[in-house]
Parts: structure tokens; sequence; C-alpha cells
């Protein structure tokens, strides 16, 4: 035995002597073997850390473990919206019968229910809005309606607040007269439309003059109705914004999804109705806009970019200065004086124009930009609307119905929801959060309670005379049945917002609160299903598909990869890249180790010629030759290993991987990606290396057997 | 003293291309254990075909090859390695040494492929095969580190090592100078002399023939003579 052991030692000896006598052929072995280790165990760290953290994501934001839809449906699930919008699916007539049979499956820990699509809120035309205004004030100054005439009781304050409407608005006309008077310069109208953009400057002009407004009080309603149809039309950018929504059972969802968090306002109290803004929704989309680009310049600077280096930052800058308009709009001419002195002060400049003033503000550089941004939040930002809606607003949300027509709803803005980790990922956070009741209504399914409901308001309608504003509110309203129709078009017909009158009517729908039965009795169309043991969901999800088969469902059940959709192919494809790389290196290594191994052969066939004649076996032969490439492979495998571990390390003690992407902070879960050093990567990289060497050793060593000890006989001439 | 090695009538043919070659044609011979034998002969005339047919590397195309009392043509590859291993030395005209060992261990070598020593009985019994063959200084070199005629020290040490019961030696002085070359035949005569191993060893040096006990001439593949020698 003690021979056996010393002779291994020889053989040892004899591979790495050979080894090291050809340190070139050896270095370059064992540098692509090292690089292809590196590769797969860095790869496997970051991959493998990519792929927990997007898991994190997935999984704690919108889709939990496993979703559940209809087998029939003309699109696949995709939660976070694949290629062509969200997915279309066939509704679940009933949730309650799936919320059954899904929660009686072991390893189920919570089930939620869930409607997914787009719709679109009117961000409300900024003439509108100050007309409404306007309308507000002066029905407190000239009382009407309701058929009791009272003595005005009109206070001073009223009075000054509705002269100071009045200038606002008169403002508001001056510049879009401005406006559209450069716009008739420079645009060509075709012949057609003369007569009637004639008219519409006339109206314009007629409203900019001092007769007109001195003229104002004698009947406002009527010079209201008149701003309101043939002026406020002309103020074109009354857009309507889009919304992703996510209806659901909101106090199930809360407790489904542990990483979400109400940020600003509150959770919507439990049964009622109401919607929570996504956080990177409200910030991205409904922020002024000014505002907005402030705050992402200061992150950006935050994080070392320069103004006076960084082309985004100058564009921010160059739009800040040069978008003025949103910002002049939003002021009354008491703002706006006030505004006016303020900057006036602060920049030290004798200008007393603020279409001017503000340009010069916005012009920021580097030096100036912390104090500008400061005095822009704490002097102008109060005399701004910040954001489109707010908590506690009402807006109305629509969206095209199953039937073709515009469904509409009005929902109360309880909060703002973010998702840890995610705040800024235009992936999660941007998805808007719904009660299931009001989802329901958008979708247009038309449930018991809903057909009563339409009942009495078509029994009530027709009993009672209505006023032009009820007019309104039943033919714009809460029902979905009396929408208009939208042909086809995605544009919504400009509507205004909800006002206080409205609320009255909306304020039982907003107070009433639904039971666990009525929420979950009804449509939905996919369900979440979130697990006790996430290890253990291949063997969940085949139950549930079995209990949803067994009770004739016709559901379909998909993990929480395939229902992310494209997010979850990008990690798939991100892995099949770092292993086809690995693969095409490790082949690469292959034959340059096959190669340099049968070359070193050939320089030696007399040496194994002389050992074969001495008395070596064929095994022995073989087995130098072996242990030769699987030497390198293994020292070297080790160290690119090693240098992995110390990339990973170096890594993370920098702080890991930052991002400042919004996609990739959602696959990293975070700002930050944190690669860990897995050990199946190691064993995943010495496995494949040691394979590589052996099957790069095999030929070589297979060639080293057939040399006879004739070959050492041969003299060297 | 009986045949160590016992060759009858023993053809080898080769192709060389496409003509057949006859190295050896009807080629018999007897060797006694015990001698100190050259096979002289012009370049070609079958020396080292004989020698390697002797030394079981080779196998005959016809008759039967004997070494210390077995039919080579009967055993497998790896009984004749073993029987290389066991009862064989080679000393080769280019010294064939393990470039990568010592000098030690390339001595060493064929005692740790063929197993029953202990380290301190191989270490002995290396000690005492440098200092016979002369080499003892040099113990740790490399090869490359050694004139041609200490390599071929070492190669006679490693052909003893395992005290085989014949050394077989082709042209061990070709790549020596003259006096080098007497040296180190008269190093192999002396072991002989000592322990009685048999060396056949070819060349076609006369001086070298010299030292030889007898001579087996060969011409065409044939031995065309056998003759004692002054020596013996």
């Amino acid at each position: 035995m003690r021979t056996r052991v010393d002779a291994t030692r020889i053989l040892f000896r004899i591979a790495f002597r050979n080894l090291l006598a050809s340190r070139a052929k050896t270095a370059i072995m064992g540098g692509i073997i090292g690089l292809g280790s590196l590769l797969v165990v860095f790869g496997t760290a970051v991959v493998d850390s990519l792929d927990a953290g997007m898991a994190r994501s997935i999984q704690g934001s919108l889709t939990a473990h496993l979703q559940l839809y209809r087998k029939d449906s003309p699109d696949s699930l995709q939660v976070f919206g694949g290629m062509t919008g969200a997915s279309r699916l066939e509704p679940m007539e009933s949730y309650e019968a799936v919320k059954k049979v899904v929660a009686a499956v072991p390893n189920v820990k919570a089930v939620v229910p869930m409607g997914i699509d787009r719709a679109f809120v009117s961000s409300g035309n900024v003439m509108d809005l100050a007309l409404e205004k306007l309308r507000a004030d002066a029905r407190e100054v000239f009382p009407q309606g309701s058929g009791k005439r009272t003595t005005p009781a009109t206070t001073p304050e009223a009075r000054q607040r509705y002269d100071a409407r009045k200038a606002h608005v008169r403002r508001m006309i001056a510049i879009l007269r401005e406006e559209l008077g450069q716009a008739r310069v420079l645009v060509d109208i075709p012949p057609a439309e003369r007569a009637e953009r004639a008219a519409q400057w006339a109206d314009l002009e007629r409203a900019d003059t001092s007769a007109f407004w001195s003229s104002f009080d004698r009947d406002p309603w009527v010079a209201l109705e008149f701003l309101e149809n043939r002026v406020a039309p002309l103020q074109t950018e009354n857009g309507f914004l889009f919304i992703r929504y996510l209806g659901t059972d909101l106090e199930a969802f809360r407790k489904a999804f542990d990483r979400m968090e109400v940020v600003e306002g509150t959770a919507v109290p439990p049964g009622r109705r109401g919607i929570l803004l996504g956080k990177f929704y409200a910030e991205e989309f409904l922020k002024l806009k000014h505002a907005r680009r402030l705050d992402k310049i200061k992150e950006a600077r935050a994080r070392g970019r320069r103004i006076a280096t960084d082309e985004e930052l100058k564009r921010w800058v160059a739009e800040n200065a040069s978008q003025t308009r949103d910002i002049l709009l939003q002021l009354d001419p008491t703002q706006a004086e006030s505004a006016t002195a303020k900057l006036d002060a602060f920049l030290g400049v004798p200008e007393r124009d603020l279409a001017k003033l503000l340009p010069l503000f916005f012009r920021t550089d580097d030096a100036s930009f912390d104090a500008r941004e400061r005095f822009f939040y704490a002097e102008l930002a109060p005399m701004l609307q910040l954001y489109t809606f707010r908590v506690g607003d009402v807006i109305t949300i629509k969206a095209p119905a199953r039937s073709g027509y515009m469904n509409a709803v009005n929902v109360k803005i309880y909060g703002v929801v973010a998702f840890k980790g995610l705040e800024d990922s235009s992936l999660a956070s941007v998805f808007t959060l719904m009660d299931l009741q009001s989802f329901r209504d958008l979708y247009g399914w038309v449930t018991p309670d809903k057909a009563a409901e339409i009942a009495e308001i078509k029994r009530s309608a027709g009993l009672t005379e209505l006023g032009r504003e009820d007019a309104e509110a039943a033919l714009f309203g809460a029902q979905g049945s009396t929408a208009t129709p939208a042909a086809g078009r995605p544009t919504p017909i400009p509507d205004v917002p909800v006002t206080r009158e409205r609320r009255g009517r909306d304020s039982d729908l907003f107070s009433r609160v639904y039971s666990q039965e009525e929420i979950d009795r009804g449509v939905v169309m996919n369900v979440a299903v979130a697990l006790q043991d996430p290890r253990r969901l291949r063997e969940t999800q085949a139950a549930i598909q079995k209990a949803v088969d067994d009770a004739g469902l016709g559901l379909t059940v998909i993990d929480w990869k395939q229902a992310a959709g494209t997010l979850g192919q990008t990690m798939t494809g991100l892995q099949v890249a770092l292993y086809t790389s690995a693969f095409i290196l490790f082949v690469i290594a292959l034959v340059i180790m096959n190669n340099a191994m049968v070359m070193a052969m050939l320089q030696r066939v007399k040496e194994i010629g002389t050992m074969r004649a001495i008395g070596a076996q064929r095994r022995f032969v073989l087995l130098v030759s072996l242990v030769e490439s699987i030497a390198v492979g293994v020292v070297f495998g080790l160290a690119g290993a090693g240098a992995a571990a110390g990339l990973v390390w170096l890594v993370r003690a920098m702080g890991g991987i930052r991002s400042d992407n919004a996609q990739l902070q959602f696959l990293f879960s975070g700002p930050t990606l944190m690669p860990r050093f897995a050990g199946s990567g190691l064993a995943i990289a010495l496995g494949i290396v040691i394979l590589v060497s052996v099957v790069s050793g095999i030929y070589p060593a297979i060639l080293a057997t057939r040399i006879t000890p004739l070959e050492a006989m041969q003299s060297e001439e | 003293m009986s045949a160590i090695v016992s060759v009858r009538n023993v053809t080898k043919d080769y192709m060389l291309g496409k003509t057949v070659v006859h190295a050896l044609r009807e080629v018999s011979l007897e060797v006694e254990g015990g001698d100190f034998l050259s096979i002289a002969g012009p370049s070609g005339s079958g020396k080292t075909t004989l020698l390697n047919l002797v030394g079981c590397v080779d196998t005959a195309t016809g008759g039967v090859v004997e070494v210390d009392g077995r039919d080579t043509s009967t055993l497998s590859e790896r009984a004749l390695t073993d029987l290389r291993l066991r009862r064989i030395g080679f000393i080769f005209q280019s010294f064939n040494l393990v470039s990568v060992l010592t000098v030690a261990q390339n001595v060493e070598f064929p005692l740790l492929l063929q197993g029953g020593l202990t380290a301190k009985e191989r270490a002995q019994r290396v000690a005492a095969l440098l200092a016979a063959v002369g080499i003892e200084g040099y113990a740790k070199h490399r090869p490359s580190e050694l004139s041609g005629g200490q390599r071929q020290r070492v190669a006679v040490a490693r052909a003893l090592v395992t005290r085989p019961a014949l050394v077989l030696a082709d042209e061990p002085t070709a790549n020596l100078d003259s006096k080098t070359g007497e040296s180190v035949i008269d190093l192999m005569k002396e072991m002989n002399r000592k322990d009685g191993t048999t060396f056949i060893f070819s060349t076609h040096d006369p001086k070298v023939m010299a030292h030889a006990s007898a001579i087996v001439r060969i011409e065409d593949g044939r031995i065309v003579a056998r003759e004692r020698t002054a020596a013996a």
C-alpha cells in the first residue's frame, strides 16, 4: 500500500512538473478555464440575486406566487402588461366559487381577486377649472336656483374672491388670445375651416374686451355659459391622463402583499369604495412638470451628476425655463403679483413681468440650483397646485366597457401607495389600486345590486324635473348604462371634473360599506395566490390546478414568472445569455486544452515510450495525462471561482451595483443589487470545469496510451 | 548455466511503404546467464530489431523468443510490460531520462512502478547504485544539468535498480565521445562481474566490442558469426 501511495505521488509529481515545465501553455489553458469559471461563478451570483430580487419584486408587488385566469381567454395573463398593453382576459363571473376552492388547497396563504386594466382620467382643462371655481364663487355672490330666492348673504370677502377669480380668468383669456394670435400668423387655415375659425377668433376677442367684463355681472350666468361653451374649448390642452389600475379586494391585497405601504393619506376603509394612487404615477404624471423636473435634477445632483456636464440635466433646466405657461395660468393676479415681488427680491433684478421672471428663475446652474429649488418649494409651491389630483379628491375614471361604451366611475382618492424598495419603479408603483366595486362598474358587468340601482335612478329620473346641473350629472355621472358611445375611439368626451355639487349624489355610494360577501360575489379577471411556503410552489400549483379542474371552473394556474410576462422572459433571457457565453467559453477552453495536451503529448512521445519500456503500464500513462488536465482545470477553476468571490465581495463592499433605471431597480428589487456568492454557482462552475478538463484530457490521454515502448528506442537523429 | 534468452528461428518483417523489409531472417541465438554479449553489425543489419524482440518491446513475425524461460508470444501486453519491469533493464542510446525528475527520482522510478519496497529501502538502494556508478553527488540534479556520460551512468543505475536478470543496451556509447563511452562500458562490465547480471549491447564500434565476452555479428538480418573474445 505504501508503495502505491508513493507511486501515485510520483505520478502527480510527473504531471505537475510537466505542467511547470511548459508554463506558457499551462497559463493559456488555465487563463481560459479561470475566465470561464469566473464568468460562471460571478454571473451566477449576479443572475441568482437578480432572479431573487425580481422574484421579490414581482411576488411582493402585484403577482404573488401563483395566478389564475380563465383558460379560454384570448390572451395569456401578463400582470405588468405585455407588448400590446393589458392582456385581454375572459371574466370569472363568480369569484366566490374560485376563492372557496383555492383557499381550501394546502399551503395557500391568501387569495386575492384582481382586475387589471387601463382607463382615462380627465385631468381637467385649466380654463374649465377656473370657470368652475368662478361659477362657484358667483353662486355665493348671486344666489339662485333651488326656487328659494334669499337675500344675498354676500360678504366682502366673497366679493373680493369673486373679483380676483374674474381677473384670473380674464388673464387666462389674454394669454390664450396671445398664443392663438401667434398661431393664426403661423398656420395656414384650410378654406373649409375659415368661417368657423373666424367665429372662434371673434368670440375670443370679445371675451378679451373691457366691455365684456364690465357687463359681466349684469348676467353672470349667460357670460359664464358663453365662456364655457365658446372660449374654454379653444384651450386645447385639456388632456385626459391614462391610468393603470388594479381592481382588488383592498383588504385582502394589503394582507397578501406586505411590501405595499400607504405613503400618504390612509388606506381605503374596509368595504368602502376608493382608490390609492400609485406613487410613481403620482410623481411622474400628476405632479406639476416644473416641480417634477426640479426633483429629478436634485436627485441626479445628489448622485454626482452636474448640470454643467450632463446633457439630460441641461435639457430639464431648459424645459423648465421655456415652458412656464403652466405656472402663469395657475396664478391669479393677486398671486402673480406676490410671486413677482418675491422673485424680484430673490433674484435681485428690476424686472416686473412675471413671464420674463420665471424663465430667469428656472435657468439655474450648479451653483444656484439648491437655493432656487428651496425657494421654489418654500415660496412658489404654496400658490400652485402641485398635483393634478390630491388625496381627498374625487376623480372620474372612464374606460371603454365590454359593450364598447364608455363607463365612468367617480372614486375618492384615499391615499398614495408604493411598494417598498420599488418606490421609483415604473412597473410596480405605477399601478393605482382600486376597490372591486368600482372596478366592476368600470368593467361594465351588471351585478344584481347594480341593476337595482339603475332601476332606482331611472325611476327617480322619470319623476324629477332635472335642472341643468342635474342633467349633466345624469348624463356623465356614475352609472355605466347611460354613458356616451365611444365608437372605437379611445378619446373620451371632455368632462368637467366632479364638483362639490355632485358629491351629494355620490356620497351615498362613497359612504356605503360593502360586506365581504358583496365583495366576493361578482366578476374578477384574475386571482393571485400567495403561498405559505414558496418552496413548494410547483406542488401547490399542481394541487390548485387539480382542485379548479375538479370543480370545473375552467381556469389555468400559472406561476409568478409566467404571470410577469415579458419581465419573466427577460430573466430567462439573461440566464440563457450567461450560460450560452459560458458554454462558448468552455467549448473554446476545451478545444484549446485538447490541442495543447495533444501537442504536449507529441513532444513527450519518447519520454512516454521510455516509461512504457521501463515497465509503466498503459494505465499509468493515462493517469499522468489525465491528472495534468484535471489539475489545470481544478487549480485554475478554483482560482477563477476565488476571483469571482473576490469580485462579489468587492462589489458588495462598494455598496452593490447601483441603478438609476426604474426597470433595473425592479429587477434589483431596490436601487442597488447586492450579488450574493452562491454555493450553487461554485458547485456548477467546478462541475463544468472538471467535466471540461476531463473531456479535453481524454483524447490526448488515449493517444498517450497508444505510444509504444518502441518509441523509446528510436535514436534522436 | 541455463539460457536466459533463447531465440529460435525468428523472423521479423515489417512494411516500409509498400515494400516488405526482412529485418531478421531465421535467427537463432542462445544467451547464457552472466554473459556480456555484444551484437555487432552495420546500420540496418537488424541489431536493434533483435534487441527489441529480446526486450519484449516488439513481437516477432515468426519463431520463438524466450526470455527468462517464458515464451513472449504467449504473453499479454500487460504481462510483457510486467516482465520488462521485473526482469529486464534498459539502457538507451540517447539516455532517455525523465527530464522533469531528479537523478535520484529517475533511478527510483522503476522501483515505484514495481512496488514492494519501503521508502527507506528504496532510498538505500538508489544511494548505493548512485555511488556504484560514481554520481552520488548529483542525486538532486536534473538530467539537463549533467553531461552525456553522467546521464548514461544514471541510465545504467536505473536499469540495474530492480536487480534485473538481463540488461539490454542499444548503442549505449553512440552519443558519447570514445573515452566516456569506454568508461560507461567499463561500468557495465563491472556490474556484470559483480552481480552476474547478463548484458546484451549492440554497437558498431570495434573498441567497444572488444570489452565483450562474446560477439554476435549480424548482416542483412542473419547471424553470420559468433565469436569469443580475448576479454572472455
